[in-house]
């Protein structure tokens, strides 16, 4: 529940703004400086996503081209899995045209660090972030960038509150067939990481049981929010806290449900591949993420913020007040292939 | 009862009068074509009759029965009659065997009687041998004989032909024209030939109706129609003529003020009198290059002004002295006259005939 | 000797003769042929055999392609759903194409915009624009179907097989619309006078004569269409993974999930040759020895069917297809697009222009991937018309034995789906040693491969419209070939290869099969742009961005109807 009324928004907008830009306009530090000299040299950095929505990573591309003028970043934003598949074919065709590469299944990285395809680095601005987020890998491969926060949500015309389910369970009675709706772990990256989180809790029927409900597969983990507005269906599951506030702040009817068993955490890093054709762009980017003024940019879509400095954004829960559930990136880099692989066997697609 | 018979019938496009108060009657089995230049009426005429055109006033009955007034028209599926088209219009995509059928198939006829009469008819046009062959198989002349076989076969109460030939080189069309006349007297089926070859309407029909300019001019046997012609649109249009001023005096037709004599009068009509046009085939004077023993006073003095050899004729131009009349005459290939010779110019009085 | 006996020069040595420029000219017109249409095509088919890596011999990428139950259901899926499409396109199309061709039917005009205009729509916008009319539950039809009968059933939806199937159907029957009409068009009356006056009515003239006639067209329409659809993916992609039907094209962007197996897709992507090779063969056989209205050839004189009564129904029926296939989806669309939330529907308060401003102002990627759009497609309907304007050239004026080859090379293209096209280009051309992945010039070589069978039949078409006593006229003067094409037959030409040139244009600005698999991040289209923002949930920006590129595809449209002529997409070539 916020109980904020139209004053306190505004207030609270006209803050956002003026942090925001004190954000974007904090001194560099010196490495960072430094990198942006180089990075001028190169002019741009492309940037393969999968981890923020499509809108806020172009509001984070834009927060960088206004932080560092005459350094340009690409988005190139898709699904993670789509995002990893982009490498791949770069990789395969010997072409680089990837400077940064996040996504939301850490796997990935785990597997591009073994076929030593990272550069090793670690930003300044590293030392910063979430206690929990400070040091993804330890031989700084890649570093946090991204903590997204994935849960349920329900159409509170269709679905009271007290009916909707309330834990991950619970989606699994028969009363809710037709009415859920789910991305698909082989273009989310999140739901790859959800699907085995299930698996690894509730056993390998879970999704055997989830599939007798015949939920609506979409692609990306936000489509089960559009078909929530649409009224399409009542319950998103596995849905980002950051879209589904989105939704909510857009008149939206969407609530969002913290499972009792604990929210799906992906925290997920960036890394730079080997064959990025811009490697100082790159090095600042990481520095760029990793620093207040990408927490900033993406707070204002309602995404959490990386950094301890950089407050939470409007009507999510505080992370202190949620329990967190992930498999860690080792889990991820063996399981989800497989759990996408059962995915398609019990769903067909 | 006459077979069919059209009244008034008349097609306007807004002002444009294409057809104008038609009347023509056939009797059964007769065969009659609309003979006349192209944009005369004939194929809308044709086409009315058939039920594709609807005509803006008069009526045809068939038996008696009328298919079309105005506003009230029997479509061309229910006329029962049948129709060859200038492009023969054979549908490429169905074996001889299936295009010959489909009137049949149409009628509900049991299958071993669509067979033995497709059978039947294919025999007469000697197609029999080629019954599943597909149409871009066949000659032009074989494609023609498939029409004329998908419409005979249906024994219609009325058969159209629009200009059948006139896709056929010059032999093929001499060879087809006896085959339909053949199949006529066969079938004896009722039949309107629609055609601008004045040779072909004359080698099939029994009657000729000239058409000219949306009227029907003259209807007549050929040979009449080539002797006596009745306007002078006919005598130009069937055959070449001379067109002359003359005179009727008393009965007697006064040509360049020579009296004719009785043998003219049969190409008088009753009761006309005073100036009159008269038309006079080439065929129907003689050139001779000595007078004549007898002077029976049809004579004329002339000077050959150009010739011309055709072939199977000469074709002389001649000036009669004392006159401004020029005249063209036709005289067989040994009867050579050089150009500015004198001769003698002989008329026939039985084949001068008065027309409008 | 003879030939010592003459001036030198005028009797050209037979070797000179093979260095005249025009003959480079050839050689290097079977080079392009090669690399565009040949050498893909042939490398997919020694790579379906390739291990991985080491590049050995193998069947293995055949078992790996076909060894699973999944698989070969997405292969019967597809061919399913490619024969039912073209089934749908059949029926809707051919009584609208009769009705048009032949008939005195009313709103012709309007029958014609409406073919048109779902011609242009790209099919991945449809299907959008679908989801928002026939979702179960929250689709406008079934909305309004339950306020009006109380019912709690959906009366549509598009999440199934036949919903994809129609949805498909409703933007690719004006292929079938555009084949069959214009062979109506070449049918004389006399033929269907022919039955009438044997005792067949309309519509036994129209069922036995007047379609079977054009039955070579119809089936050609529906082979068409099977093959586009089998080639399909934005539709099965927003449609079909939420409907849980898995098809070719979706199993092959899985095979490029990583670990990227070109190989294996090659080896799923080959039988799909095979399938249309078969359906060609099928189509001889069908037709056989039969004659039909091409081979009559001349047109004749037309006469409009009186229908009477029925023109309405048929009025009705295209007023229909209009309505589902073009006025209802774009409705649902530019609705979305000028909305703030499309769930709240359509007020006054939920009106903003938020969506276009975003896209064109604030969006880094949206200007770029149309500006992309504009010039790929502009440089490939360049090099379409250019290549096939010469190669159509040397067949039509038979200039070198065996000119027939290049003929077929170009049309090649016409029955292969865009899809296996993509990864043959992927495979040949996006690794070493040319390393074109991600590079503009490697999506404009595929759009021009893809297109080039639109380019080569509309110069075809334009060069046998030029006598070549023009310019044998031109060389009896003294002008060389080349020359004389310049100025004589090109000027001649100009017109309806402007109409070919946009064609190729529009048709390559909506393509997303081929795209999708060669994209890299900076050489994105508007159809892979909108594929991708189709997934984040977004529809208004989506909606947004496809009316954009309707926008686009309108003005160059309306600058076709204003310099070509108004039916210059819809005339078949």
């Amino acid at each position: 529940m916020f109980l904020i009324d139209r004053r306190q928004m505004l207030a609270l907008a006209a803050w956002s703004a003026a942090a925001t830009k004190a954000f974007a306009q904090a001194p560099m530090n010196p490495q960072e400086a430094q990198l942006y000299e180089a990075a001028k040299r190169e002019g741009e950095i492309t940037w393969y996503t999968g981890q923020y929505s499509a809108d806020a990573s172009e509001a984070a591309g834009r927060a960088f081209n206004e932080r560092y003028p005459g350094v340009r970043c690409n988005v190139v934003r898709s699904t993670s899995q789509v995002a990893f598949q982009r490498l791949s074919q770069d990789f395969r065709a010997g072409v680089g045209q990837c400077d940064v590469f996040s996504s939301t299944n850490g796997g990935h990285y785990v597997q591009l660090k073994r076929q030593n395809r990272l550069v090793k680095f670690r930003p300044v601005n590293a030392d910063g972030l979430l206690p929990i987020l400070r040091q993804a890998d330890p031989d700084d491969f890649f570093q946090s960038s991204f903590l997204g926060i994935y849960l349920m949500g329900h159409n509170t015309r269709l679905v009271s509150e007290a009916e909707a389910p309330k834990s991950w369970t619970d989606i699994l009675d028969p009363k809710w067939k037709d009415k859920l709706a789910v991305g698909h772990p082989g273009f989310s990256g999140a739901i790859g990481l959800w699907a085995l989180q299930m698996r690894t809790m509730f056993g390998p029927d879970y999704l055997r049981r989830l599939e007798r409900n015949k939920p609506q597969v979409g692609r990306s983990s936000i489509d089960p929010v559009t078909m929530m507005n649409a009224g399409e269906r009542s319950v998103g599951v596995a849905v980002p806290s950051a879209s589904t506030l989105f939704a909510m702040s857009r008149g939206n009817p969407l609530k969002l449900i913290y499972p009792t068993e604990g929210v799906i955490a992906a925290l997920s890093p960036s890394a730079i591949p080997t064959n990025a054709p811009h490697p100082n762009a790159a090095k600042l980017f990481q520095e760029f993420q990793t620093g207040p003024a990408l927490s900033a940019a993406v707070r204002l879509l309602f995404n959490e913020s990386i950094r301890p400095d950089v407050p939470p954004p409007e009507g999510a829960r505080p992370l202190d007040q949620v329990t967190m559930l992930a498999p860690t990136m080792e889990q991820a880099d063996r399981g989800v292939p497989e759990v996408r692989e059962q995915w398609r066997e019990i769903f067909g697609v | 009862m006459p077979r069919l018979t059209l009244t008034g019938l008349t097609k306007a496009y807004g002002k444009l009068t294409v057809v104008d108060r038609v009347d023509l009657t056939l009797e059964e089995g007769e065969f009659v074509s609309l003979l006349g230049p192209s944009g005369c009426g004939k194929t809308t005429t044709l086409r009315m009759v058939a039920g594709f055109v609807d005509p803006t006033g008069g009526t045809i009955a068939v038996d008696g029965s009328v298919l079309s007034a105005p506003g009230a028209v029997v479509p061309p599926e229910r006329r029962g009659m049948s129709m060859i088209f200038q492009s023969y219009a054979i549908w490429p995509n169905m074996t001889v065997e299936q295009n010959v059928a489909f009137g049949l198939e149409l009628r509900k006829l049991p299958r071993e009687e669509v067979k033995r009469r497709v059978g039947e008819i294919l025999e007469v046009v000697q197609l029999n041998k080629l019954a599943h062959r597909y149409p871009a198989e066949l000659s032009g002349g074989q494609q023609q004989r498939v029409a004329l076989a998908r419409a005979i076969v249906v024994k219609p109460s009325v058969l159209l032909l629009d200009e059948p030939l006139s896709n056929l080189d010059a032999n093929l069309r001499e060879e087809m024209r006896f085959e339909i006349r053949r199949l006529h007297d066969e079938f004896r089926i009722t039949t309107v030939y629609v055609t601008h070859d004045q040779a072909e309407a004359m080698a099939t029909s029994d009657r000729i109706a000239v058409m000219n300019a949306g009227r029907i001019e003259q209807v007549d046997a050929p040979h009449l129609l080539y002797t006596r012609p009745r306007t002078r649109f006919v005598a130009g249009f069937v055959g070449r003529t001379n067109l002359l001023e003359a005179r009727v005096e008393g009965g007697d037709l006064l040509l360049d003020g020579v009296n004719l004599g009785p043998a003219a009068r049969a190409g008088i009509a009753h009761g006309v009198t005073g100036a009159v046009l008269v038309s006079l085939r080439p065929q129907a004077m003689a050139i001779l290059a000595e007078e004549p023993p007898a002077n029976d006073g049809l004579l004329l003095r002339a000077t050959i002004a150009e010739r011309t050899y055709l072939g199977e004729a000469w074709d002389y131009v001649l000036k009669p002295e004392g006159t401004a009349l020029t005249l063209r005459a036709a005289a067989p290939p040994l009867e050579a006259h050089d150009v500015g010779a004198h001769v003698w110019l002989r008329i026939d009085p039985r084949q001068v005939a008065v027309v409008e | 000797m003879s030939d010592a006996a003459l001036p030198a020069a005028a009797v050209r040595p037979a070797r000179f003769r093979l260095l005249e420029p025009v003959m480079l000219l050839w050689v290097a017109l079977i080079a392009a042929l090669l690399v565009l249409v040949a050498a893909p095509l042939i490398k997919m088919l020694l790579i379906s055999f390739e291990m991985q890596d080491t590049g050995e011999f193998t069947f293995e990428n055949y078992l790996t392609a076909y060894g699973r139950q999944r698989y070969i259901d997405a292969l019967r899926n597809s061919l399913l759903l490619g024969a039912l499409s073209a089934a749908i396109s059949t029926v809707i199309a051919v009584p609208m194409a009769w009705a048009v061709s032949r008939t005195d039917m009313p709103g012709k005009g309007f029958t014609w915009a409406m073919v048109l205009a779902a011609f242009i729509m790209p099919p991945y916008l449809g299907a959008i624009g679908w989801i928002l009319l026939a979702g179960p539950n929250s689709g406008w039809i079934n909305v309004t179907w339950r306020a009006l009968t109380g019912a709690t059933d959906p009366l549509v939806n598009v999440y199934t097989f036949t919903g994809m199937a129609f949805v498909i159907a409703l933007h690719s029957f004006p292929l079938v619309f555009i084949f069959v009409k214009s062979a109506l068009d070449l049918i004389s009356s006399e033929m269907e006078d022919a039955a009438n006056i044997l005792g067949g009515g309309t519509w036994t003239t129209m069922r036995r004569v007047t379609l079977p006639l054009v039955w070579p067209s119809i089936l050609g329409g529906f082979i068409l269409i099977f093959l586009e659809t089998i080639a399909l993916f934005g539709t099965p992609a927003i449609i079909g993974i939420p409907a849980r039907i898995n098809v070719v094209t979706t199993q092959l962007w899985q095979f490029f999930e990583d670990p990227v197996r070109v190989e294996v897709a090659a080896a799923y992507a080959i039988p799909l040759l095979l399938i249309t090779v078969a359906m060609i063969g099928v189509q001889k056989l069908m037709l056989s020895r039969k004659g039909f209205v091409s081979q009559t050839g001349k047109g004749g004189e037309r006469r409009q069917v009186k229908l009477g009564p029925w023109r309405w129904v048929l009025f009705g029926w295209c007023l229909l297809v209009g309505l589902l296939a073009v006025i209802k989806p774009l409705t649902v669309l530019l609705q979305a697009s000028f909305a703030k939330a499309w769930g709240r529907g359509f007020s006054f308060d939920n009106l903003t222009l938020r969506n276009y401003r975003f896209l064109l102002f604030e969006h880094d990627v949206a200007p770029q991937a149309t500006w992309n759009t504009v010039w790929f497609s502009a440089a490939s309907a360049t090099m379409a018309i250019v290549l096939a304007l010469l190669v159509a050239y040397i067949v039509i004026r038979k200039l070198m034995r065996f000119a027939d080859v290049l003929g077929f090379i170009a049309m090649a293209p016409f029955v292969i789906p865009g899809i296996v096209m993509a990864i043959g280009f992927y495979a040949a051309y996006a690794g070493p040693p040319l390393s074109l992945y991600g590079s503009a010039l490697l999506i404009i070589l595929a759009f021009t491969a893809r297109f080039l069978p639109i380019a080569y039949a509309n110069s075809q078409a334009a060069i046998r419209a030029v006598h070549p006593e023009m310019e044998e006229a031109a060389r009896i003067l003294g002008s060389g070939r080349l020359h004389a094409i310049r100025r004589i037959t090109a000027p001649l030409l100009k017109t309806s290869l402007l109409g070919g040139w946009l064609v190729v244009f529009i048709v390559a600005s909506r393509e997303l099969s081929a795209a999708i698999f060669l994209v890299g991040p900076r050489t994105r289209t508007m159809s892979v742009l909108l594929y991708d923002l189709s997934e984040q949930g977004n529809f208004e920006v989506v909606s947004a961005f496809g009316g954009i590129l309707l926008f686009i595809t309108m003005v160059i449209v309306g600058i076709g109807m204003k310099l070509v002529g108004r039916d210059f997409m819809l005339r078949r070539e």
